[in-house]
């Protein structure tokens, strides 16, 4: 398309120029706190930080959360745009419509709706009483519980629209002529959709464990202070304990875990492909 | 050479007529709340008396803080409000002056507890809260802090968390009711850390109490007065408690930054604050509670903000020093018992 490589790096200078300016240099300067005490590169913050028992809770129970989170997206957004894809054109459109409504909605007024839901004169608890399956309301609010369910609603939908796209490139005879040669569901799952589908799973996968350990509203909300998560120690870090090193060292920490996310996901999806 | 010296003469003229323009701007920097009442209430009306400029910067103290810090050396803000243990942190850094009382006429008027709030002479304070316990009334019966932490009673019961304003003064109560009365909070961040599984939440932001107490998640929980009004409006049987240790709180103070060049003017600005008419504006708002004694309001609004010689009095505070030097402390014990 271009001449030469440099006609094309040209025209890629201004928006490489603004993102260093305005984005890579201040995080680099940001993140090179959590390696410098007292003006020595050194990682004794990152020692520090995961020398404290309840630092090493939190980190354990956001990567805990984000894996959950994750793998249950994928299994309900399989599901879910499985059914999508094999609808006629209007109605997809129609259900895509839906799966998107609640991206338009503020995570806060999605998250406060939470808490009618699952308080204790809830409609969850209210179900579960009316069915005899408790005789007194459940906690489940302020739990990790709580968490799991605010995370997975609000991320589910990227999950779903990035297997969408992957499925609908999924040639249309593959799943028939795959269960004609007598495949049971489970192969067809993973010898064929998986394997042909792995972009989209390793997108909607890396943006919603992104999105989950990242969260900051649900998680400060739904779970408070007995459920921190790394996004609201950072967040106490910086406002109350006024300890930006740590706090650089948590963001630090943040962005390995989506980066390893995203490798991660890629092999195993590659790995399944060579079977 | 003649241009050189018109132009240098030019320039005398141009730098002595903006530090003209400057002596007449006035820079504050307070809380981000209620800035709509403030601005009609008591910053227009200031800029129409004093014929200046005032400019207002908002935000959480910390950030506040942080940027007073950074411009020591050229400050940009001439006085800020603050919580008063934040104030004595910074006449400890050195970012603020001693505030000269002899300029501010209504400084007599003023409770004794806000006179003077850290004895250094670094601050005055403008307004104050009680901390008590709002609780229902057909559940339960709160006559001392400890009762918060009863066995029929804390399942339904949200703390504040360590980290926000109200945690360490109820912590404060909590200990005195349990028989310490030591700094550090231990005994109190204890016994919450022993219930931390029953306890319903440490809360952040009080505003997510009024939902919490009208869906019944909660019976009962510590709170500045500054929220009890929202709960006065639930059609539940809720009460402020008056338990027998008594109530805590806070308060809120002006400090002036050193090596400003409008100190004159910021205490101008500051009497004009602490004026019986300012004050008592700012209560029938229900913005800020008054330091001065001479306000006088209706029985309606003293029911809904820290009202009158009697309670100013009862208030136990958490003396500055002791929570600046106890706060990191606080937090790592907090989080040792209660947050994992």
């Amino acid at each position: 398309m271009f001449q030469n490589r440099a006609e094309a790096l040209a025209l890629a200078l201004p928006a490489a120029i603004f993102a260093a300016l305005v984005f890579i240099v201040p995080v680099l300067l940001l993140l090179s706190e959590g390696f410098k005490v007292a003006e020595q590169w050194t990682l004794s913050a990152f020692v520090d930080f995961f020398s404290q028992p309840l630092n090493r809770t939190v980190f354990l129970r956001t990567l805990k959360l984000g894996a959950m989170v994750t793998l249950v997206a994928a299994v309900i957004g399989y599901a879910t745009a499985y059914a999508i894809v094999s609808l006629p054109a209007g109605a997809k459109g129609r259900m895509i419509g839906l799966v998107v409504l609640p991206l338009m909605i503020s995570p806060v007024a999605r998250t406060y709706a939470w808490i009618v839901i699952l308080g204790r004169t809830g409609i969850v608890n209210q179900a579960l009483m009316a069915i005899g399956l408790t005789d007194e309301p459940i906690r489940i609010l302020f739990t990790e519980t709580a968490v799991f369910i605010g995370l997975l609603q609000l991320f589910l939908p990227l999950m779903v629209i990035s297997l969408i796209s992957a499925l609908e490139n999924l040639p249309r005879d593959a799943v028939p002529a795959a269960r004609v040669l007598g495949a049971n569901w489970f192969q067809v799952f993973w010898k064929v959709i998986l394997p042909l589908t792995r972009e989209g799973l390793v997108v909607g996968g890396t943006l919603v464990f992104t999105g989950s350990m990242t969260a900051y509203i649900t998680p400060a909300i739904l779970g408070g202070s007995k459920v921190l998560m790394l996004e609201t120690l950072l967040y106490q870090q910086v406002t109350v304990a006024n300890n930006f090193v740590s706090a650089s060292v948590i963001a630090f920490i943040l962005i390995i875990m989506s980066v390893a996310a995203n490798i991660l996901l890629k092999r195993i999806a590659t790995a399944r492909n060579r079977t | 050479m003649k241009k050189l010296l018109y132009l240098s003469a030019a320039a005398v003229v141009l730098a002595a007529g903006s530090a003209q323009a400057q002596d007449k701007t006035l820079t504050i920097s307070v809380y981000a709340f209620a800035q709509d009442e403030f601005k009609e209430i008591l910053y227009d009306p200031f800029e129409a008396k004093c014929g200046c400029k005032l400019v207002v910067e908002t935000g959480n103290s910390v950030e506040r803080l942080a940027k007073m810090e950074a411009n020591k050396e050229n400050p940009v803000v001439d006085m800020a409000v603050v919580s008063m243990t934040d104030a004595l942190s910074a006449a400890r850094t050195g970012l603020t002056d001693k505030i000269d009382t002899s300029k501010l006429t209504n400084f007599d008027k003023l409770y004794d507890i806000a006179k003077d709030p850290n004895g250094d002479g670094m601050s005055v304070g403008y307004t104050f809260y009680a901390t008590s316990i709002a609780y229902r009334t057909d559940k339960m019966k709160i006559e001392s802090w400890a009762d918060l932490l009863k066995d029929d009673v804390v399942s339904h019961v949200a703390f504040p968390n360590v980290t926000t304003n109200q945690g360490p003064p109820a912590l404060y109560m909590l200990g005195k009711a349990l028989g310490s009365d030591k700094p550090d909070l231990k005994a109190a961040i204890e016994a919450v850390g022993e219930k931390k599984d029953e306890i319903v939440t440490f809360y952040v932001k009080s505003s997510q109490l009024v939902q919490l107490m009208q869906q019944e998640e909660i019976w009962a929980a510590p709170i500045g007065r500054f929220s009890w009004a929202p709960f006065t409006k639930l059609d539940l049987p809720i009460a402020w408690a008056t338990p027998k240790e008594g109530q805590t709180g806070g308060m809120n103070v002006m400090v002036v930054t050193k090596g400003s060049k409008n100190q004159d003017l910021a205490h101008e600005f500051m009497d004009f604050w602490l004026s019986t008419e300012i004050q008592t504006k700012l209560a029938d708002a229900l913005v800020d509670s008054p330091a001065n004694s001479e306000v006088k309001v209706s029985d309606e609004v003293a029911n809904n903000i820290t009202y009158g010689q009697e309670t100013a009095q009862s208030l136990k505070l958490i003396p500055s020093d002791v929570a600046l030097d106890n706060r990191d402390a606080w937090l790592s014990e907090w989080n040792a018992e209660v947050g994992q």
